[in-house]
């Protein structure tokens, strides 16, 4: 597009001509610049340079010359820059109203200016410069003569005051009158040339266009578009219709001059169109334009001129697009518009630009051959630098050089062959091939159309390949061959790699020659697909070349020097100091090449023992390939191994092996096409750990070398290329198992232990005391050296041994169950510092001593329960079975054990009043909640506390005693009633304990601490209590704490008396004695109900009053009448003063009656009695 | 006249291809066939939401080169049939037509039972048909 000239490409601008008054030119022009739309300005100083405008002189009476072209080549540039629509004279208002001889000139210089003008259609505008706007400064007489010489209507006389206030208006006022005047001379000059048009008096049709041509511009100077379109397409069209007509010129030339000026009409109907948005209508009008002119070739040896016409074409459109403003997503609306018609990369810029491209390499190449076949016959001579471009759009002519003068002459068509060829010859084709291909390249990758930028990529790779940039032909090379190795597109691959093998090669880089050969050798092209044109430096695909790129490869590898290419492969050579050293890895396109697959036989393999593992090669190049040598290599690089082809270990290969290295021998190492080659061999493993083959690496000859990384059968995937091919599968182990599953690696295990470690324990431990379990370390087979145990308490149920609630603070209180000590035979020992001893609550460590074969050793675990919970301890053992200098393995022995933790005895506790003695407790009365009901007990009274131990465990305990610790002891007085048993009680599991305490609270408070009770026992071991355990088992205290108690005076007291028993017949005294503890008057209401079994004799029922500090006695003399167990006569007592009521309960009313004396020693019956019944 | 044909998998790897020219073009009709698959891509990806032909399997013109046309079908398995005509003016209905046939040809070689789904068709039946499928598009447009 920068091609043409400036005034084509831009749209016109209207001119106007400034004359005089030179001083405000600059403010002027400026001022025009701006206006919307703009004007040029042209400036002269003085009215005698006017003559620029003058038209060249024509006589009328000699008939017009034969019409020489179409368009004249100058025509557009004359409108745009020397002929004015206005011309505007400007004079100083001094001169116009100064002496006469001023006037004198002001009217000559008109006059003149008119005279030029008189040809032209040219608008005149006067101006008058004036200091102010005031009218005395201009006389009116000369302005009215001004005007009536210039002929002037009244508005084109304008006063200009290029004062500071008046300025900006002057000027605004002068561009209106410029603007209207431009667009009415144009307009009139449009209209003049149209009317031409439709008079049709033309004898030729170059003027026809030529006039289309020239009225368009005018419609373009008025920004009347769609006009500009119209006659534009009208004057195309009829230059289309002049190629089978016109005889003007020889043919080649005459097919260039349509073409030129058909260029020349497209490129303004484009623009048009796709200014005003019309996208899809401009690719359609270039579709057309192509379709009529693709044909138009023209004499064939001039045939490269045609290509790059249409090159350019494509390029221009492409450009235009490119600048033109419609958006993308304009374009997805017109295509689906559009559909029918245009595909969508017909809106983007990239596809003109690939086509435009593709025919400037056809012009290329047919310029070639258009050069060739003149240099034969000699034809290039040396004037042909004398040819200019003539006059006219699209022709040229000879300069031909007579004296001092220079005449234009038409050229012969064989001098303007010669002249393109010659012209042809100077240009750069292949760099603005690439520069087109680049941008369509990236504008491709934009619109992520990733296989066409591929397909221009190639393209411009191959051409920098031909003008020998081998380097920047690489880079794009490779960069389109891996988008055809990732879709698989066999036969475009091939052929950019033969071009990146020749570009390697003679860039003399060996590995990427070797690289890319073996891998266009294992390509999967088997029948001649490809054609032979085009095929580029590799050859046609096929088979037969396939394997002459091996041989090739092969014989470089090898450094056998061929005689038949040694120039070409001179640089190719992989010797000692250049050795090759290729890595396969599971993404590399090699691995078509060569294919490692590595499977162990056995998942799991113990150390030192040996396994199996077959190793299997694959390889896809076309022909048979023998292996030097093979090394197989581990991440444990002691079981490395090397296979040496038997019928190839003359080969000094060998040589460059590490000394104690394994080396097996295998009879052949031959790889077949697409054949595995399976090999089996033993490995032992020493370490424990993970085996895995890392490594497969092939050696060929000394110094080349190809590192494939394993694979496990289990996860290799296809070969990238060759998966789509229809070739037999084949499973790389003979084991189908083995083939689907096998894996690269092995897990080698452990040593096994050959020591016994026992754990004991004797049932379920109990809360409180040091459970012991003894840890027995036996040694079977190996010795022990610095041994390790490491011990584990674990919540059963998960979590830790802390109660959650006292988790933050840490301490062996609120430890559930803890590991309180380890004792061992070798106490002492073990209290050094030297060995590793660490003790925490839940874990422990402790090292374990030397040894030998068939010893043992044993601790005990000592372990305290604080709360019932299940736990399971864990004890493991680590050792080295050898001393540890050996660096042996470290073996490992686990043991686990769930030991329950139970509570061992339950306590509870009952007070009591004594026998037939009732206190009033008002507290009592009230009713109160039964949650916080705290027993009372009376002061200064005896009351009983009866403390029980139950045994909850399967396991029989001693009691060893039971005792009260009160807190404060001048507070409560408590006396032990029954005795401690001298012999510790045993108690069987369910059984239950009880004693009796006497307590007598001495203080009156509402909470009385009633001290703990502390129960001594231990774990009874039967008979044999000297057992060595139970010297260990110390006692264990259980506390039982007592509730406070609510100490209170009782204001009475209500006391039964009877004989323990009576006989039949025999009269005694029932008496009840009420004590009144108060200061006060107590007034009581009894009464006595009758009774079937006794006649009594006292009074019934009364009120009476009890003085205060006194106590008063109802005294009854019963009868018994029945004998047994008797109700006494119930009586109820009422106080009137706390109004609270008192029966005496049916034990404490209770007598028996003997029949008669009874016969046996009276007073100890009665003292058992007495007891048991308390006891109860 | 057809100049090529092929069908090519849902990797977009090729499973077959053929020129019918006498020109040894082939590997630029390799190149073509492989750009046009730029566009199918374009258009399964951008379906035109107002086109009511949604599940239509014929692609249309893909797109034009300087000597040649481009059409496209994509089968319900994502493989792609291509078609490469030096005809200007094709009757939409024949390459439809055309493309009908050589689908049904593809079913067919496909459901071979030793034919390994994703591998490039080598049946010989498979392309003396398509051949004959070829010939008979020159015919019934040339009519």
């Amino acid at each position: 597009m920068e091609d043409y000239p400036e005034e084509l490409r831009t749209p016109p601008v209207a001119l106007v001509s400034l004359v005089g008054c030179p001083e405000l030119h600059a403010s002027i022009t400026t001022h025009l610049h701006s206006e919307q739309p703009p004007i040029n300005a042209l400036a002269l100083p003085d009215f005698s340079k006017i003559s620029i405008f003058a038209k060249p002189s024509k006589d009328a009476s000699v008939p017009p010359p034969p019409v020489a072209g179409i368009l004249k080549k100058d025509w557009l540039l004359k409108h745009r820059t020397r002929v004015p629509a206005v011309v505007a004279a400007l004079f100083n208002s001094d001169h116009v109203s100064g002496d006469p001889a001023q006037w004198l000139q002001v009217c000559t210089d008109l006059e003149n200016l008119k005279g030029v003008l008189r040809g032209r259609n040219v608008k005149l505008v006067v101006v008058v410069v004036a200091p102010s706007n005031s009218k005395d400064d201009l006389s009116e007489d000369r302005m009215i003569a001004l005007r009536k010489r210039a002929e002037l209507d009244s508005k084109y006389l304008i006063i200009f005051v290029p004062s500071e206030s008046e300025l900006q208006q002057s000027l605004i006022r002068l561009g209106n009158t410029f603007s209207e005047l431009a667009n009415s001379y144009y307009k009139e000059e449009g209209r003049r040339i149209k009317a031409r048009l439709e008079r049709k008096n033309f004898h030729s049709a170059e003027l026809n266009i030529r006039c289309c041509f020239k009225a368009a511009v005018y419609a373009e100077f008025c920004r009347d578009w769609v006009e500009a379109l119209r006659l534009y397409e009208d004057a195309y069209h009829a230059v289309r219709e002049m190629v089978a007509t016109s005889t003007r010129l020889p043919p080649i030339q005459r097919l260039i001059e349509i073409k030129s000026v058909a260029e020349q009409l497209h490129f303004k109907i484009s623009t048009l169109l796709l200014h005003g948005g019309k996208l899809a209508e401009a690719i359609a009008w270039f579709r057309q334009h192509y379709a009529s002119y693709r044909k138009l070739v023209g004499a064939p040896e001039v045939i490269f001129l045609h290509w790059q016409w249409l090159s350019r074409q494509f390029l221009v459109f492409a450009e235009l697009l490119e600048t033109s403003s419609i958006t993308a997503q304009h374009v997805s609306t017109l295509v689906s518009e559009a559909h029918d018609r245009a595909t969508q990369w017909e809106f983007h810029s990239a596809y003109y630009f690939q086509l435009a491209a593709h025919y400037l390499k056809e012009k290329s190449s047919s310029l070639e051959l258009a050069l060739s076949m003149s240099e034969t016959s000699g034809e290039i001579d040396g004037n042909a630098d004398s040819v200019i471009a003539a006059s006219y759009v699209g022709q040229f002519a000879k300069l031909l050089e007579i004296g001092d003068a220079f005449i234009m002459q038409s050229l012969s068509d064989e001098d303007y062959s010669r002249y393109a060829l010659a012209e042809g010859k100077r240009l750069q084709d292949s760099y603005e091939i690439i520069a087109l291909l680049k941008k369509s390249f990236e504008a491709y990758n934009n619109d992520k159309a990733s296989r066409m930028a591929a397909y221009c990529g190639f393209q411009m790779a191959r051409e920098y390949f031909t003008v020998d940039e081998y380097s920047n032909a690489k880079e794009v090379f490779e960069n389109v061959a891996s988008l055809y190795r990732q879709e698989g597109w066999v036969t475009l691959l091939w052929n950019v790699l033969g071009y990146l093998r020749d570009c390697s090669k003679k860039t003399a880089l060996v590995k990427d020659f070797i690289e890319y050969s073996l891998e266009m050798a294992a390509l999967p092209v088997s029948t001649n697909v490809a054609g032979q044109r085009d095929c580029g430096p590799a050859g046609p695909a096929s088979l037969a070349q396939r394997e002459i790129i091996h041989n090739e490869v092969f014989s470089v590898i090898r450094g056998e020097s061929e005689s038949a290419s040694t120039e070409e492969n001179s640089s190719l050579k992989v010797t000692a100091d250049n050795p090759l050293y290729l890595e396969i890895d599971l993404v590399s396109p090699l691995r078509a090449v060569l294919l490692a697959s590595v499977a162990f036989h056995e998942q799991v393999v113990k150390p030192g023992a040996e396994t199996v593992i077959t190793l299997s090669l694959l390889s896809q190049l076309p022909l048979n390939v023998e292996i030097d040598q093979l090394e197989i290599q581990f991440n444990q690089s002691e079981c490395n191994f090397v296979i040496v082809n038997a019928q190839r270990s003359h080969l000094a290969a060998i040589s460059c092996l590490q000394p104690g290295r394994r080396v097996e021998t295998a009879p052949t190492l031959e790889l077949r096409t697409n054949k595995w080659l399976r090999l089996t061999y033993d490995v032992k493993p020493e370490q424990s750990g993970k085996l895995e083959c890392i490594y497969v690496t092939a050696r060929w000859g000394q110094h080349f070398t190809i590192c494939c990384r394993a694979e496990s059968p289990a996860s290799m995937s296809d070969l990238p290329l060759w998966k789509f091919e229809d070739i037999m599968q084949t499973i790389p182990m003979k084991d189908p198992g083995l083939a689907f599953s096998g894996q690269k690696a092995v897990q080698v295990e452990e040593p096994d232990p050959q020591v016994d470690l026992k754990l004991d324990s004797s049932g379920p431990a109990l809360v409180g005391e040091s459970f012991i379990v003894p840890v027995i370390i036996t040694s079977k087979g190996h010795s022990v050296h610095s041994g390790e145990l490491k011990i584990n308490l674990v919540d059963t149920r998960g979590g830790g041994l802390l109660s959650p609630r006292e988790a933050e603070s840490f301490s062996s209180d609120n430890l559930h169950v803890e590991l309180v000590g380890i004792s061992g035979r070798e106490c002492e020992d073990l209290a050094n510092s030297e060995n590793i001893q660490k003790i925490q609550p839940s874990f422990g460590l402790i090292s374990v001593p030397f040894l030998d074969e068939g010893e043992s050793w044993s601790c005990k675990l000592e372990i305290r329960w604080n709360r019932p919970k299940p736990i399971m301890l864990y004890v493991s053992l680590g050792y080295f079975p050898q001393s540890p200098e050996l660096s042996s393995q470290r073996a490992h022995v686990h043991k686990s054990l769930q030991i329950e933790g139970k509570t061992a005895v339950v306590m509870s506790h009952r007070f009591m009043l004594p026998f037939r003695r009732e206190p009033l407790l008002l507290s009592k009365t009230k009713p109160a909640s039964d949650s916080d009901q705290i027993p009372s007990l009376p002061l200064n009274e005896t009351s009983m506390l009866v403390v029980s131990a139950k045994n909850c465990t399967e396991v029989p305990l001693r009691l060893l005693s039971m005792s009260m610790e009160a807190v404060d002891a001048s507070t409560c007085d408590v006396k032990t009633k029954s005795k401690n048993p001298e012999e510790h009680v045993l108690l069987v599991a369910g059984e239950e304990f009880k004693q009796v305490f006497a307590v007598t609270p001495e203080v009156n408070l509402p909470k009385l601490n009633m001290g703990i009770v502390c129960l001594r026992w231990r774990r009874d071991h039967g008979d044999g209590e000297r057992s060595t355990s139970c010297s260990t088992t110390s006692a264990v205290l259980t506390k039982h704490s007592l509730p406070d108690v609510n100490v209170e005076q009782p204001p009475l007291i209500v006391s039964l008396d009877c004989p323990p028993h009576a006989i039949l017949g025999n009269p005694f005294t029932y008496s009840i004695k009420i004590t009144n503890r108060t200061q006060f008057l107590q007034e009581v209401k009894y009464s006595l109900a009758d009774s079937q079994s006794f006649v009594l004799s006292g009074p019934h029922n009364d009120t009476t009053f009890i003085l205060p500090k006194s106590e008063y006695i109802l005294s009854y003399k019963l009868v018994p009448l029945a004998s047994g167990f008797q109700q006494l006569p119930k009586i109820t007592l009422t106080s009137i003063r706390y109004s609270a009521g008192f029966q005496p309960s049916v034990a404490a009313s209770t007598v028996f009656v003997f029949p008669s004396e009874p016969h046996f020693g009276l007073k100890d019956i009665g003292e058992m009695r007495m007891e048991s019944v308390a006891a109860e | 006249m057809i100049v090529c044909v092929a069908v090519v998998g849902h990797q977009n790897n090729p499973l077959y291809i053929q020129s019918f020219t006498e020109a040894d073009d082939a590997l630029k009709l390799h190149h073509i066939v492989h750009c046009s698959l730029d566009v199918v891509d374009e258009r399964v990806n951008n379906p035109k939401k107002s086109s009511p032909t949604l599940n239509e399997t014929f692609l249309g013109l893909l797109y034009p080169t300087e000597n040649y046309k481009v059409y496209g079908y994509l089968t319900n398995t994502k493989v792609k049939l291509i078609l490469v005509t030096t005809d200007l003016d094709v009757r939409d209905a024949d390459v439809r037509n055309f493309f009908r046939k050589f689908h049904a040809a593809y079913v067919d070689a496909v459901s071979n039972p030793f034919h390994v789904p994703g591998k490039k068709i080598t049946s010989r039946t498979f392309s003396e048909r398509v051949s004959t499928v070829v010939k008979s598009f020159g015919l019934s447009s040339g009519s």
